[in-house]
C-alpha cells in the first residue's frame, strides 16, 4: 500500500517535471522552415561554352596544387566520344550558371506557426505514446507473385540451378561414357508467372490459386535432315543446280536452301522474346509496335550495328524510341551466342524483319 | 433488487467513463461543468448526471443514421434534461467506426450528429444551444477490429457544457 | 528425251525464280510476347574529382541506384560482380565488361566540390548492349547539402531516358505522422522527401489535422484541421509554416478540399445541417459555389488535370459510388458500376486513369479505371487500404493502409499502376493521408 503511494508520488513527481520543462525537450519538434535547394541544370555543352577552353570545366577548388592536366581531364571531358551525338539542351530544366543561387538564408520565420488570430501556443501534450504497431501486410502468408512475367510460367528454380534463358538438364558424368563429359550445373528458367499477379488478385488464404509450375515446353523443331552432301547427279539435278545458280544473283559460295519451316522460325521467335523485356517502358512505349531489321552474320549472331527501325505504330517518336531500344536489347541479348538457325538456310535469314508488337504484354 | 442493480450499472458507468474520459472528444472545452469534475451523479442539474443516469450517447446501425427506438428515448430524456437545465448548451459529436474511408465517414458522423440535433430540436431544445461536431473515424471509444467495438464506435455523443459554445 | 530435259529445265526455272523471289525479302516474324522484370542497371560509384567530394560521390551513386531500384523496373547489379571499374569520366566505357555481367544500363557519374562548398555533378547513361550513351551527358550543380536533390534529378534523368517517361524522384510528399493510441492519436502534418529523406513537420499535435493536399506548383497546402474545435479547410505555405483558415461561411464545416490546376480554385466538402456537398471557392475563400445539391454525402471531389472537369464520390443512389461531373457542377454522370463501394476518387496526372478506394467483401483495394469508368483493375486488397495519390508522372500510387485490431497503426505504401512492386514507404513513425507533390523545379 505504501509502496504504491511512492510509485505514484514518484510518477506524478516527473509528469509534473514533464510538464513543466518538457517543453525544452520538445521545442526541437516545433516546425522550422524548410530549407529550399536551389538546383540548376545546364548541358555539358552550355559548361564547355562558358568555361575558356583551356581551363578544365570544373569549378576551381582551393586545392594549391595544379589540377592534373592530363589530356583527358581537359576540355574534351565534355565531349568525349566522337560518336556522341551533339550535346541538346533540356529546355525545361537549363539555367544558366549565373542563376544558380546558393540557398536562400532562411527567412526569419515565426518560430512557431501562429496565426495573427491569436492562438495559444500549446505544447505537445506530454502523452505518453506508445509504440505504434507499424501495419504489415497482413497476407503474409499468401506467396508473393513473381518478380518476372514470362510466357512461360515457371517455378523457382531450385537453389543449386543457375538462372538461364534456356533450360537445360543437369548433365551428370557419365561413367559408362568413353569420354567424360564436364558436369554442367543444371539450369532453370527463372521463375516467372504468365501475367502480373496483384495484391488485390491473390486471395486471403495462404493456398495459391495456381502453383507456379512448368508446363510443358513446346517441342523445340527437330532440325531439319541437312540436304544430302553429294546428290545423286543426274541430268534433272544438274539442270536444277545450273538454273539454280543462273537465277541467283548473289555469290555461289553462299549455301541456299528452302525456306524456315514453321519450327524454324518459331524456335528464332521464341528465342527473341525470351530476351523482350517490356518491363521498363512506358505506357505509351508498350503501346507502340515497331519494325525492326536486322541483318545476321553466319554464326546466328546478329550484326549489332545494323540494326534499325523500319517503321512503327501506335505512339510518338520518342515512345517508339524507347520500345525500339528494347527491341535491339533483345535481339542483342539473346542474340549473343547466336540464334540456333540452320546455317545452310543462311540465306533465308541473313536479313530478318521482326515486328515487336506488345499489345498482349499491355494488358498483363 | 432493482434499485441494487441500478446502482451497480451506475458505478460501472462511472468507472467505465473515467477510463474513457467521458467518451467526450474534448475539443472546445472538456464538457464537464466546470474544474470540479461532473458534480453527483443523483443530482439531476448535474453533468453527471446527463452523462450516466439519462445516457449522452445513442448508437447506429452500420452506414446508417436514422435513430432507432433506443436512441429516441435516450434523446427524449437529454431534451427534458435539456429543458430543464437552460444555461446549458450541447455540442453533439458524431462519430464513425473505422470500415469506411475517412472523408466519407465524416461526413456520415456529420448526418448522425444532425440526426440527434434535429430530434432534440423537435422535442423543444432550441437549435441555437446545439451544434454538431463530425469526427468521422478519427475518435473510437472502443479500439478492437470486431463488430463488439465497432457498434460502439457508430454514435452521437451529447456533450453539455455550462459556460455556452465556445 | 532433249524435250523432257528442256521441259524439265523450264519448270525448273520457275520454280529456282519463285525460290529467288522469296530469297529478295528478309524474313519477317512478328514478337508478341515479351517478359516484363526489372531492367539490370549498374551505378558504380561517382568518381571524385578533388578530395572533398568523397564521400559525396559515394552517396549520389547510392541515392541513384535505390532511386532506380524503388521503381520495380530496374535491378541494381551489385557492385562486387563488376568486371571493370569506372576510374576516369572521361575515358570509353568497356561495354564487353558490363556486357558480361548483362548490366543493360550504366550509369557513370562524377562528383567535385568546390571550396565555396558548392558542388559539380556530370552523368552520363549507357545503353550497353547497343554499345552507345543513351542521350548526352548531363551536369547539375547545387550546394553539398542539396546532394540528395541532385541524386534524384540525376535519376529522373536516368529513368526517363530509359522507361520514355518522366521521372518522379525528385518530388516530396505531405502526409500526417501519428502517435498514441488509436483513440487518443496525435496527428501533425509532416512534409518529407518522396523516399522518405529530409522529414520536417509543418504543424504540431494540439489538433487533429487530415488529408493535406499539395497545391500545383507545390508551395501550398490544404488540409482540414479540428483546431478551432471543428473540422474547417486551413491552407499552409509549405516554405514558411504560416497557416490560415480558409475563410467561406462562417459556422460551416468543410473538409476534404483539393486545388484546381490553377493554384487559385479549391474544390472542397461543406457540410450544414448534417447534409454534405461539394463547393468550389478560391483560396480566398471568396466567390462560393455550390456544385451538387441532393441530400447525399458527397464528397472527395478532384479536378481533371485540365481543370474542365471534377470527379467526386456520392452516395446518392444508395451506396458510395464515383460521378464525374463539369467544373461548375450540373448533371453528374455515374462511372463507377462494380460489386461494392468506391470512394476518393484522384485524377491521375497524365489524365488517363483515375485511382480510387473500393470496399467490398469486407476487403478494402486501391485500384485504377478509366475516366469513363472502364477496364477496372484493383491494384491492392488488405484489412483497410484507403487515400490514393499520384506521382508526378502518374506511373506510381500511394496510399495509406491501416493493420487490423486495437493496436492497429497506419502506414504508408506505393505500388506500381501494373500492381507490381507493393512496399512499404519509409516514414519515422506511423503515417496516414499521403498527397504526392508535383516535380521539384
Amino acid at each position: 500500500m505504501k509502496s504504491g503511494t511512492y510509485i505514484s508520488g514518484i510518477g506524478h513527481g516527473f509528469f509534473i517535471l514533464w510538464a513543466l520543462f518538457g517543453g525544452f525537450f520538445l521545442s526541437t519538434e516545433k516546425p522550422v522552415p524548410l530549407q529550399a535547394t536551389d538546383v540548376s541544370l545546364i548541358t555539358m555543352a552550355e559548361f564547355a561554352a562558358l568555361t575558356p577552353p583551356d581551363v578544365p570545366p570544373v569549378v576551381q577548388f582551393d586545392d594549391p596544387q595544379p589540377v592534373e592536366a592530363t589530356p583527358e581531364d581537359t576540355a574534351p571531358e565534355v565531349a568525349p566520344t566522337p560518336d556522341e551525338p551533339p550535346v541538346l539542351p533540356v529546355p525545361d530544366e537549363v539555367a544558366a550558371p549565373e542563376l544558380d543561387v546558393s540557398p536562400p538564408e532562411p527567412e526569419v520565420a515565426p518560430e512557431p506557426p501562429v496565426e495573427d488570430e491569436e492562438q495559444p501556443v500549446i505544447p505537445t501534450p506530454p502523452v505518453l505514446e506508445t509504440p505504434p504497431v507499424i501495419a504489415e501486410p497482413d497476407e503474409v502468408a499468401t506467396p508473393a507473385p513473381a518478380p518476372r512475367v514470362a510466357p512461360e510460367p515457371a517455378a523457382a528454380p531450385e537453389p543449386d540451378t543457375e538462372v538461364a534463358e534456356t533450360e537445360t538438364p543437369p548433365v551428370a558424368p557419365d561413367e559408362t561414357a568413353e569420354t567424360i563429359s564436364e558436369e554442367t550445373p543444371a539450369t532453370a528458367p527463372q521463375e516467372a508467372a504468365t501475367e502480373i499477379v496483384t495484391e488485390a488478385e491473390t486471395p486471403a488464404s495462404a493456398a495459391p490459386v495456381r502453383s507456379m509450375r512448368p508446363t510443358a515446353r513446346p517441342a523445340r523443331p527437330d532440325p531439319v535432315v541437312a540436304q544430302d552432301p553429294t546428290p545423286p547427279s543426274d541430268a534433272v539435278a544438274d539442270a536444277v543446280a545450273e538454273a539454280v545458280a543462273s537465277t541467283t544473283p548473289s555469290p555461289p559460295a553462299r549455301p541456299t536452301g528452302p525456306p524456315l519451316t514453321g519450327g524454324e522460325k518459331e524456335g528464332l521467335r521464341v528465342a527473341v522474346q525470351k530476351c523482350w523485356n517490356v518491363g521498363s517502358l512506358s505506357s505509351e512505349a508498350i503501346s507502340t509496335t515497331v519494325v525492326v531489321a536486322v541483318a545476321m552474320g553466319r554464326d546466328g549472331r546478329p550484326d549489332t550495328g545494323s540494326i534499325k527501325m523500319l517503321s512503327f505504330s501506335g505512339g510518338s517518336d520518342g515512345a517508339a524510341g524507347q520500345a525500339f531500344a528494347a527491341a535491339r536489347r533483345a535481339i542483342i541479348r539473346c542474340g549473343a551466342k547466336g540464334y540456333d538457325l540452320p546455317v545452310e538456310k543462311y540465306s533465308q535469314w541473313q536479313d530478318i524483319e521482326m515486328t515487336f508488337n506488345p499489345e498482349k504484354m499491355r494488358i498483363k | 433488487m432493482k434499485l441494487n442493480s441500478k446502482a451497480i450499472l451506475i458505478a460501472a458507468a462511472v468507472f467505465l467513463s473515467a477510463c474513457t474520459n467521458n467518451g467526450g472528444f474534448g475539443a472546445g472545452g472538456t464538457g464537464a461543468g466546470g474544474a470540479g469534475g461532473t458534480g453527483d451523479v443523483s443530482d439531476p442539474t448535474t453533468v453527471a448526471y446527463f452523462q450516466q443516469s439519462i445516457g449522452d450517447r445513442v448508437l447506429f446501425l452500420v452506414d446508417q443514421h436514422t435513430l432507432t427506438t433506443e436512441a429516441t428515448k435516450i434523446l427524449n430524456e437529454q431534451a427534458v434534461w435539456l429543458m430543464n437545465n437552460g444555461e446549458f448548451s450541447a455540442v453533439v459529436e458524431g462519430h464513425a467506426d473505422e470500415q469506411g474511408t475517412s472523408a466519407y465517414n465524416l461526413a456520415l458522423s456529420g448526418r448522425r450528429a444532425n440526426s440527434a440535433i434535429e430530434y432534440l430540436v423537435s422535442r423543444g431544445v432550441s437549435p441555437a444551444r446545439l451544434k454538431s461536431l463530425p469526427l468521422g473515424k478519427e475518435r473510437p471509444i472502443a479500439i478492437c477490429s470486431e463488430e463488439a467495438c465497432y457498434s460502439q464506435n457508430r454514435r452521437a455523443v451529447t456533450v453539455v457544457a455550462a459556460a455556452g459554445l465556445s | 528425251m532433249r524435250l523432257i530435259k528442256s521441259v524439265t529445265l523450264a519448270l525448273v526455272c520457275l520454280c529456282a525464280a519463285q525460290i529467288a523471289t522469296a530469297q529478295n525479302g528478309p524474313l519477317r516474324i512478328e514478337i508478341t510476347e515479351g517478359v516484363i522484370e526489372p531492367l539490370p542497371v549498374a551505378v558504380p560509384d561517382f568518381i571524385a574529382e578533388n578530395p572533398a567530394a568523397q564521400d559525396v560521390a559515394v552517396n549520389i551513386a547510392r541515392v541513384i541506384a535505390s532511386d532506380l531500384s524503388g521503381t520495380g523496373l530496374f535491378r541494381e547489379i551489385p557492385h562486387d560482380a563488376f568486371i571493370s571499374q569506372i576510374t576516369s569520366f572521361s575515358s570509353p566505357v568497356q561495354y564487353s565488361d558490363w556486357k558480361a555481367i548483362n548490366a543493360q544500363a550504366l550509369v557513370s557519374g562524377a562528383v567535385s566540390v568546390a571550396s565555396d562548398g558548392r558542388m559539380t555533378v556530370k552523368f552520363r547513361v549507357f545503353d550497353v548492349f547497343s554499345d552507345t550513351p543513351l542521350g548526352d551527358g548531363l551536369q547539375f550543380g547545387g550546394t553539398t547539402g542539396s546532394w540528395r536533390r541532385i541524386a534524384h534529378k540525376v535519376a529522373d534523368v536516368v529513368y526517363s531516358r530509359i522507361t520514355g517517361e518522366g521521372g518522379y524522384f525528385d518530388s516530396r510528399v505531405v502526409f500526417v505522422s501519428e502517435s498514441g493510441p488509436k483513440n487518443k492519436r496525435l496527428k501533425r502534418l509532416a512534409v518529407m522527401d518522396y523516399d522518405g529523406a529530409n522529414l520536417q513537420y509543418l504543424t504540431d499535435a494540439s489538433a487533429i489535422v487530415l488529408a493535406p493536399r499539395f497545391s500545383p506548383a507545390g508551395d501550398r497546402v490544404l488540409y482540414t484541421s479540428y483546431e478551432t474545435g471543428f473540422p474547417r479547410v486551413n491552407i499552409l505555405n509549405v516554405g514558411t509554416v504560416k497557416r490560415r483558415a480558409l475563410d467561406v461561411q462562417a459556422e460551416a464545416l468543410t473538409f476534404a478540399p483539393r486545388f484546381g490546376p490553377d493554384g487559385n480554385t479549391v474544390v472542397l466538402s461543406l457540410s450544414q445541417g448534417g447534409n454534405t456537398d461539394i463547393y468550389k471557392t478560391t483560396v480566398n475563400g471568396g466567390d462560393l459555389q455550390r456544385l451538387t445539391s441532393t441530400p447525399a454525402i458527397e464528397t472527395a471531389p478532384g479536378f481533371s488535370p485540365d481543370g474542365k472537369r471534377i470527379v467526386f464520390e456520392s452516395d446518392r443512389s444508395g451506396t458510395q459510388q464515383l460521378y464525374v461531373m463539369g467544373a461548375n457542377g450540373g448533371e453528374a454522370t455515374r462511372i463507377s458500376f462494380g460489386k461494392g463501394r468506391y470512394g476518393t476518387p484522384v485524377w491521375s496526372p497524365r489524365g488517363d486513369l483515375i485511382a480510387f478506394t473500393k470496399q467490398a467483401n469486407g476487403r478494402f483495394h486501391i485500384g485504377v479505371m478509366r475516366t469513363d469508368g472502364s477496364e477496372e483493375r484493383l491494384l491492392t486488397a488488405s484489412f483497410l487500404d484507403e487515400g490514393p495519390t499520384w506521382s508526378p508522372n502518374g506511373r506510381v500510387i500511394m496510399f495509406t493502409r491501416e493493420s487490423k485490431g486495437a493496436a492497429g497503426a497506419r502506414a504508408l505504401y506505393s505500388v506500381d499502376i501494373t500492381g507490381r512492386n507493393l512496399r512499404r514507404v519509409s516514414t519515422e513513425g506511423a503515417a496516414s493521408d499521403p498527397a504526392w507533390s508535383p516535380l521539384l523545379k
